[in-house]
């Protein structure tokens, strides 16, 4: 081997420990980088391979009641592949826990040879009695630790059905099962599909010959904008509440959201840990030639060119950026299967097409490369200002000055150790302002994770505490006149009680549409606490409409605008309605209205299809026997279910805190490593006069405190503009996220980032310890 | 034996240190022979370290020319600097400026890596008796010791001149001696042209030739009639 690359390697040995850190924050990035990269890849794939082989449908279209010939119109128009009609509702399900609510959906089965939204049988055997087994929809299965060939009780308009659970069952449609929009999370056990017999859906539902749902397969190449188009004025007489297109598809639209999100965070976190790796090591390898002035004299000297040593020193960049990339990449390959797996568990997809794409193997080491070549040039440039006759001479000292403070009375009082402090911070003005940025960006960092958990909490807490103030949601099966309510409260124990009405809408301004869901509910009701932007409360006007914010924005609409809801419902007119406020709710998209305004718009006076309540007392048992109740949610299991889902997050969330931890650790242990370096004959001077090797430590300590102060303070301005990036890109449809950080979480974040911090300066004791001052003194070997 | 080995024709040498020029080498003249043991004497500031990095191709002049085998290398670029360095010239510094990381034999070989002629390492690690040292490291070794590894370093190149820079500035008067020795030894038996640099005026006694500079100048260059075996000289 060549003496230049042995002389390295030993530099290496020597350095072990920065080497290894630079390497662990360059590995993180390239892990991140490969891991969902080709995680979100093969997600990806296997999600478009299941719904190539289930012939997932490209349009959905939701109607009160549509006949068997709705469907062959559908069905003939030009480009529609396949047309099929289905039945489904959701409806309460007994289980043994009497307080427990579950709602499943039922779902007809097609009758048809070719199966849009075809199953995917993960156990059991097809159904024979149609009107007695069913398919389970397998996670909700899983979730319940049903078995095959067990029972299942749901409860069909007020009447209990005892089936057979014949099979578990997957579906496209439901890779990310949520019971609707507002959900938010999935909740398997509380939430599930059963697949019953077309037989049986017509006859327990009284829909004889009819379906509620037609799902089309559109001829490949279809514009489907052209063909929905075709499809809702084919079947606008019966009535259409919701036609939507695969890519609205709820279920469709959460994974591609997840996706979406993994490929940002495959596109930026890298580059963060790269950065950072690549000033790292600009600083080190351009400190290394400074301390290493005598040694490039003495190779240019022996002939070495300029080409030659920059190479030599460029090559301790690469070398670190070749086992990062090694670890990076390794642990990438191996995770992105893992990753790919966890997400296709997670989403309910069967087909796991997990492949090893080199190009993104390749792409990580040439990133790894490009980034520790740049550094190591321009770390290493220096080299050529070196002229071997003057490096052959001790440097001269650097020239001093009295810093802004010396210049007060307060310097004065400032012991002789504290004067070294503030000297060294003034003076080393590069190293100061990189060590203070690297601590800032760890604490920024940490603070993301501090963030997102508090961000749902408050999303949940805003939602769920703040704006619903109901205990208890309930959903007829079917309009029924408000005196309905009246039978409500002579069942349940309740405080406040109140009618509602809920639709989805087809909400239009200009050529900007989105189906929503209106609701319908009394102005003076107190069960919603309605906020405007400026946040006071607002009520509900007798005319006109209130707008979520979220939907303002996509609509483009303000306060005072008008815009056009159309209706689905036969012989009623599409309506134009003033927008009275723009509101604030951070989960879903909504419009409101008074209840009477909306019933003489929609319907007619008194008729309802919901009601909101709250009480002290489960309700469910009260209402079990109720006809034409479908479903009860309570606000309590939802909060529930969302606890569950922070335990969930709490993982990711330690593993963002360990990245930071990487990060800030690299940088403050190879910045003292450096400094002891460096400062090796000063503090052999201290020595001499009698300083003990621990107050020599303490005042690199205190040295880093400062630092560390300055780069927690730095650190909370950088780590909310960062939030706010993230609030802006996070925010979906579904849910906006506010940068709303408690103080805790500040005090939180800095308390961490200060561990970091220490650690990495435990880490460099020993450092102090081993340093043979007298031979520092007397030494001038290279 | 070339007579004209090196020319050094009207060499200035002008620093700028801040707003002051220093005038390190003013005006001189002088032609060293092939095979040559040229002591330069002189005080701090005289000027001699810088005349010997100039001759080496480490400075390059202000005005004048220098020519080193017949070749004028005043006027080379960096890349012929670098390779007339590489080639032609061994370096011997007063404080040896080893490679702390490398061995004795490594940071010879580093040396013989690059240049197109080099020695035998062994050869020349036993005609410096650091045989049985060659796997220390410079911190395990004298002063004495870890100098002859740097001129076993700058021999092992096989130079046409090898360009000693004090030393024996930073030993024991001993030990000094037996680097002396060893110079002569390389002169005498390897016949290569040795320039030593020194303020040690009883070193001039084993020269040749000795050359005295004072203030940049040259006060006086003489021929010695009978140079004296370095165990002989006194300080």
């Amino acid at each position: 081997m060549k003496k230049m690359n042995v002389r390295l390697l030993r530099m290496i040995t020597q350095h072990v420990g920065q080497f290894i850190a630079i390497s662990l924050v360059i590995s993180v990035g390239l892990l991140t980088y490969v891991s969902f990269t080709m995680a979100m890849v093969n997600l990806e794939n296997s999600l478009n391979y299941y719904y190539e082989v289930s012939n997932f449908a490209d349009i959905y279209v939701e109607t009160l009641k549509v006949p068997e010939k709705g469907v062959v119109d559908v069905m003939e128009l030009d480009g529609v592949f396949h047309a099929q009609g289905r039945i489904q509702y959701d409806v309460p399900l007994k289980v043994k826990d009497e307080d427990e609510k579950v709602t499943v959906r039922i779902e007809s089965l097609p009758t048809d040879e070719y199966k849009i939204n075809d199953l995917y049988f993960y156990e059991g055997t097809e159904i024979k009695d149609p009107n007695k087994d069913a398919y389970v929809y397998n996670l909700f299965a899983n979730a319940r630790n049903m078995v095959v060939d067990g029972k299942i009780h749901p409860q069909i308009l007020g009447e209990e059905y005892e089936l057979n659970i014949k099979a578990f069952v997957g579906s496209p449609e439901f890779v990310y099962l949520m019971e609707n929009e507002q959900s938010l999370l999935p909740a398997p056990g509380k939430f599930g599909v059963i697949f019953v017999s077309e037989e049986f859906a017509m006859n327990s539902f009284g829909m004889n010959g009819y379906y509620n749902q037609i799902l089309i397969k559109a001829e490949p190449g279809t514009n489907l904008d052209i063909l929905q188009e075709r499809v809702e004025d084919t079947l606008d007489r019966y009535g259409i509440k919701r036609i939507y297109q695969k890519k609205d598809q709820l279920s469709h639209r959460m994974v591609y959201e997840e996706i979406t999100g993994g490929q940002k965070m495959a596109q930026t976190v890298p580059f963060v840990f790269l950065l950072v790796a690549a000033s790292i090591m600009v600083v080190m390898i351009s400190r290394t030639v400074k301390n290493d002035r005598i040694s490039i004299g003495v190779f240019k000297s022996m002939g070495y060119s300029n080409k030659e040593i920059v190479i030599h020193y460029m090559k301790y960049c690469v070398l670190i950026g070749f086992v990062g990339a090694l670890i990076g990449v390794t642990l990438g390959a191996l995770s992105a299967a893992g990753l790919a797996q966890m997400y296709t568990g997670f989403f309910a997809i069967p087909y796991l097409k997990i492949r090893v794409y080199p190009q993104y193997l390749f792409g990580a080491v040439l990133l790894s490369g490009a980034f520790s070549i740049g550094s190591g040039l321009i770390g290493a440039r220096s080299v050529l200002g070196i002229h071997p006759a003057e490096s052959m001479r001790p440097e001269p000292p650097k020239s001093g000055h009295r810093t802004i403070l010396e210049k007060t009375r307060v310097w004065k009082y400032i012991s002789f150790t504290e004067k070294i402090v503030i000297r060294n911070l003034l003076r080393s003005k590069r190293r100061f302002v990189f060590i203070t940025l690297g601590i800032s960006l760890t604490y920024a960092i940490v603070m993301v994770p501090m963030f997102m958990t508090n961000a749902f909490g408050q999303i949940f807490s805003d939602h769920y505490s703040e704006f619903l103030r109901m205990d208890y949601n309930i959903n007829f099966s079917e309009p029924v006149k408000d005196s309905a309510l009246n039978d409500i409260k002579g069942l349940v124990d309740y405080r406040v009680i109140s009618p509602k009405l809920e639709y989805p809408f087809e909400v239009e301004h200009l050529w900007r549409k989105k189906i929503v869901t209106v609701v319908g509910m009394p102005s003076s009701t107190d069960l919603y606490r309605f906020k405007n932007l400026d946040g006071n409360h607002v009520r509900l006007p007798s005319e006109g409409l209130f707008i979520t914010e979220g939907l303002a924005k996509l609509l483009e609409v303000q306060k005072g605008d008008w815009i056009q809801i159309n209706t689905f419902i036969p012989g009623r007119d599409d309506i134009s309605v003033e927008i009275i406020a723009v509101i604030d709710q951070s989960l879903g998209m909504n419009i409101y209205m008074d209840l009477p305004f909306m019933q003489e718009q929609f319907l007619e006076p008194n008729i309802i299809n919901g009601a909101m309540l709250t009480s002290a007392n489960p309700i469910k048992d009260e209402l079990e026997d109720v006809p034409k109740i479908s479903s009860v949610q309570s606000s309590l299991d939802l909060m529930g279910i969302f606890k569950e889902f922070l335990q969930l997050t709490l993982a990711s969330i330690s593993v963002l805190i360990l990245f930071a931890g990487i990060l800030g650790f690299a940088i403050v242990y190879n910045s003292s490593i450096m400094s002891v370096l460096e400062r090796r004959l000063e503090f052999s001077s201290l020595r001499v006069m009698g300083f003990k090797k621990n107050e020599i430590f303490f005042i690199l300590v205190r040295e880093n405190m400062v630092m560390t102060i300055l780069g927690i303070i730095l650190g909370i301005p950088i780590g909310r503009a960062m939030l706010y990036g993230m609030a802006e890109t996070f925010s979906t449809e579904l849910y906006s996220l506010n940068v709303d950080i408690p103080l805790e979480s500040y005090v939180a974040s800095g308390l961490l980032t200060l561990v970091f911090v220490l650690l990495a300066q435990v880490a460099t004791y020993s450092r102090i310890h081993r340093l043979d001052f007298i031979e520092a003194l007397k030494n001038r070997m290279t | 034996m070339k007579t004209e080995f090196i020319k050094v024709d009207n060499l200035t040498k002008h620093y700028q240190m801040g707003e002051v020029i220093v005038r390190a080498i003013q005006d001189i003249s002088f032609t060293v022979k092939e095979g040559e043991f040229v002591v330069i004497l002189g005080p701090s500031g005289s000027g001699k370290s810088t005349l010997l990095n100039v001759i080496g191709g480490m400075d390059v002049p202000s005005t004048g020319q220098v020519v080193f085998n017949d070749i004028d290398i005043t006027n080379f670029n960096d890349r012929q600097l670098t390779a007339y360095r590489r080639n032609e010239v061994g370096f011997v510094f007063q404080f040896y400026n080893l490679m702390a990381n490398l061995t004795a034999k490594e940071n010879v070989e580093l040396a013989t890596e690059i240049c197109e002629h080099p020695l035998d390492i062994n050869e020349i690690l036993d005609a410096v008796e650091l045989m049985e040292r060659a796997d220390h490291f410079p911190a395990q070794m004298s002063g004495g010791e870890q100098q002859r590894v740097a001129i076993a370093r700058a021999v092992a190149k096989n130079p046409k001149i090898l360009l000693c820079d004090e030393p024996t500035g930073a030993l024991d008067f001993k030990t000094g001696l037996t680097i002396l020795k060893l110079l002569s030894k390389i002169n005498k038996e390897m016949k290569k042209t040795v320039m030593v640099i020194t303020h040690n005026a009883a070193i001039g006694q084993m020269a040749d030739r000795v050359i005295r500079l004072r203030s940049g100048k040259i006060t006086d260059d003489h021929y010695n009639e009978n140079p004296i075996n370095p165990e002989r000289i006194e300080w």
